[in-house]
């Protein structure tokens, strides 16, 4: 009688923990049957395409989250990742602007994007600095630098390598989609699969447990902050082939949509912890939305108040799930 | 001989710990004074204050929730809902002007009870529970401007625009009313068994519970009073450029955090606290104010100021955690 009922209140908890994922899908179903064409293999790779920059930024970004645990005030958060996207999208439009080789440029932005990591790492590792507080001064900071480098103007992109990322074709997919996607698979084998992951996941799931069992935390912290800033790199280059050059401001929009999907993306796994597949589906999803929405000729004005709408009504069921359970 | 000079090297590392934040403070200070004189003169030293005014409002209401333990990012929302209320009380509906200026409070309390709602009825962190209702609020405006556009309100009341522009035996109005929330969120905060409360629920929610303290409706009530200071403002900015521009409020959110951490980390157990955020408010104010004085290119100062924040936050907090250590 008493387990019948535990495990009444088990399935209640399991269909609420649902609900998020059945919102969005049938959301999107809403969209497809409005405008048939959303659901074409051609909007398809529409919405992957636009959800690029967010996926690799989610993947730094659910690295931080995982090694530094999930309470977004005082666990890890990298708020600068987007910051470091438009630094490296400034430094190799600037140099290739003045002639330099793209190799040569995207050398300089790696050396940047790593220096970013590394003062991340230190401030939140060495000074026991609040990652949100200091990813966020740095995110002010590395944004203020990269005004300087590029003047606040718009540089167009005289690089074909790089416009690459969004118009060539591999193997039938296009280029970019399929960068991102071996990258996100590497970052599922590393972040999921892989000995130093677990050991990252271990470090954030109970940092004195991880401790005690010989884990080395500060130094996966801080290993966690690199990779982010490597995603912001990577970014970087994307936000350049999106828009066909730099244009200042592309990181405001970045940082909400990062933070919107990795968190979107814990309601999504089963634990409601932050994962790569999570954060990625999370992105994904939010691009299909973005441009559903104005398929059906949604007024623009309103895209941000259902993405408002969304978070609060996702992160609700997940919080209302896991204290059914 | 080993003794003493560990006793100096002591009492040096005890200056650090003590004074640090208050070195750099002065250092820049001298700094700035040394390269253009113009900065210590009185009235510009009062044109930072009054720079500051509704930074120091702002920042009023961050150190509040983060006393709670959460964090607001949506302040500026609440700041924008002031504004707006009130000019379009004025403007549309032709209300007095103090009748006015309580609407707008209705308007900015508004976005405190939605996140009351969200952080307390729905148990939605903080930080998410806020982002929504940035992105809602946002939203909103976009919606209520058609797209952003300002609304201009040129033959707005005298009474109103002496919120801003106004002045009480030549010290301006918004200095006053920033002093006045100071000294009574310094009380409530720091010097009543509420705040004590509020702190309590910051330090340790479980024990607080426990303790008996009615979390939930103080949390409550800390939502709604951080928004209805935001809210002010947001008055004080309608007042000053005679309009409400939407989306205005954002720009606050970095620095106030900024402030309120800053403070946070000159407080003996790193609790966020009046004094300190004010401390964290003056020294922003300061440093805006000097890189202009020094002429640098609108560019080169924001980076300036960008990295400043950085090293004066990593300062702040290594001062605090050497006093931990000892």
């Amino acid at each position: 009688m008493q387990a019948s009922a535990r495990n009444q209140k088990h399935r209640l908890a399991t269909i609420v923990g649902l609900l998020p994922l059945i919102i969005f899908l049938a959301l999107l179903l809403y969209v497809g049957l409005n405008a048939p064409n959303f659901m074409t293999i051609v909007n398809l790779k529409l919405v992957l395409a636009q959800s690029l920059t967010v996926v690799l930024s989610v993947i730094g970004l659910s690295a931080v989250v995982m090694a530094g645990g999930d309470d977004v005030v005082s666990g890890g958060i990298d708020m600068s990742i987007p910051a470091t996207a438009v630094l490296c999208a400034g430094i190799v439009a600037v140099m290739t602007g003045a002639g330099q080789p793209a190799i040569l440029a995207a050398l300089a932005a790696l050396v940047a994007a790593m220096l970013v990591g590394v003062v991340n790492a230190v401030l939140v590792t060495r000074l026991r600095m609040a990652p949100l507080l200091a990813t966020l001064a740095m995110f002010v900071a590395v944004v203020g630098i990269t005004n300087v480098i590029t003047e606040r103007k718009r540089l167009n992109l005289n690089v074909e390598s790089i416009a690459a990322l969004r118009g060539d074709i591999a193997f039938g997919i296009p280029l970019g989609i399929l960068i991102v996607a071996i990258l996100s698979l590497l970052a599922w084998f590393f972040l999921h699969r892989s000995k130093w992951g677990l050991n990252l996941q271990a470090a954030g799931g109970s940092r004195d447990a991880a401790e005690i069992s010989g884990i080395r935390v500060d130094r996966l912290v801080a290993q966690s902050y690199l990779v982010a800033a490597f995603m912001g790199f990577v970014t970087g280059f994307f936000t350049l082939a999106r828009a066909n050059g730099y244009s200042p401001g592309a990181q405001d929009n970045l940082l909400l949509e990062m933070v919107l999907a990795t968190f979107l993306g814990a309601a999504f796994s089963p634990r409601r912890i932050v994962t790569v597949w999570g954060a990625i589906l999370g992105a994904v999803l939010v691009a299909a939305i973005s441009i559903g929405l104005k398929t059906i000729g949604v007024n623009v004005f309103w895209t941000d108040l259902i993405k408002g709408a969304l978070i609060v009504i996702v992160v609700a069921l997940s919080a209302i799930s896991q204290w059914a359970q | 001989m080993n003794t003493v000079a560990n006793q100096r090297r002591f009492s040096f590392r005890k200056i650090v710990m003590r004074f640090g934040f208050l070195i750099v403070f002065a250092a820049f200070f001298l700094f700035f004074a040394a390269w253009n004189p113009v900065f210590v003169q009185g009235q510009n030293l009062l044109n930072i204050v009054e720079g500051s005014a509704i930074l120091i409002i702002i920042a009023l209401g961050m150190t509040l929730i983060v006393a709670t333990g959460g964090i607001d990012l949506s302040v500026g929302i609440a700041l924008d809902f002031g504004a707006a209320f009130a000019v379009v009380a004025m403007k549309s509906y032709g209300m007095g002007w103090f009748p006015a200026a309580c609407v707008g409070l209705i308007g900015g309390s508004l976005v405190g009870l939605l996140n009351a709602a969200l952080v307390v009825g729905l148990r939605i962190s903080p930080f998410l529970a806020t982002l929504g209702t940035f992105f809602i609020g946002s939203s909103v405006q976009r919606i209520f401007t058609n797209g952003g556009g300002p609304i201009s309100h040129r033959q707005m009341q005298d009474g109103f625009r002496n919120i801003a522009q106004g002045d009480l035996f030549g010290i301006p109005t918004e200095v006053i009313i920033a002093v006045v929330l100071v000294v009574i969120y310094y009380f409530v905060l720091e010097r009543s068994v509420w705040g004590r409360q509020v702190h309590a629920i910051g330090m340790q929610r479980s024990a607080a519970i426990v303790a008996g303290i009615r979390v939930n409706r103080i949390l409550i009530a800390c939502f709604v009073f951080a928004a209805i200071t935001c809210a002010v403002g947001g008055l004080i900015a309608a007042a000053n450029i005679r309009m409400f521009t939407p989306l205005s409020g954002f720009s606050y959110l970095l620095d106030a955090i900024a402030a309120v951490f800053i403070g946070a980390a000159l407080h003996p157990r790193g609790r966020p606290n009046v004094p300190g955020t004010l401390a964290g408010v003056l020294f922003l104010g300061m440093l805006t104010n000097g890189l202009n004085l020094m002429g640098l290119d609108f560019n080169t100062k924001d980076a300036l100021s960008g990295i400043i924040l950085v090293s004066a936050l990593a300062l702040a907090v290594a001062q605090r955690n050497m006093r931990n250590a000892d």
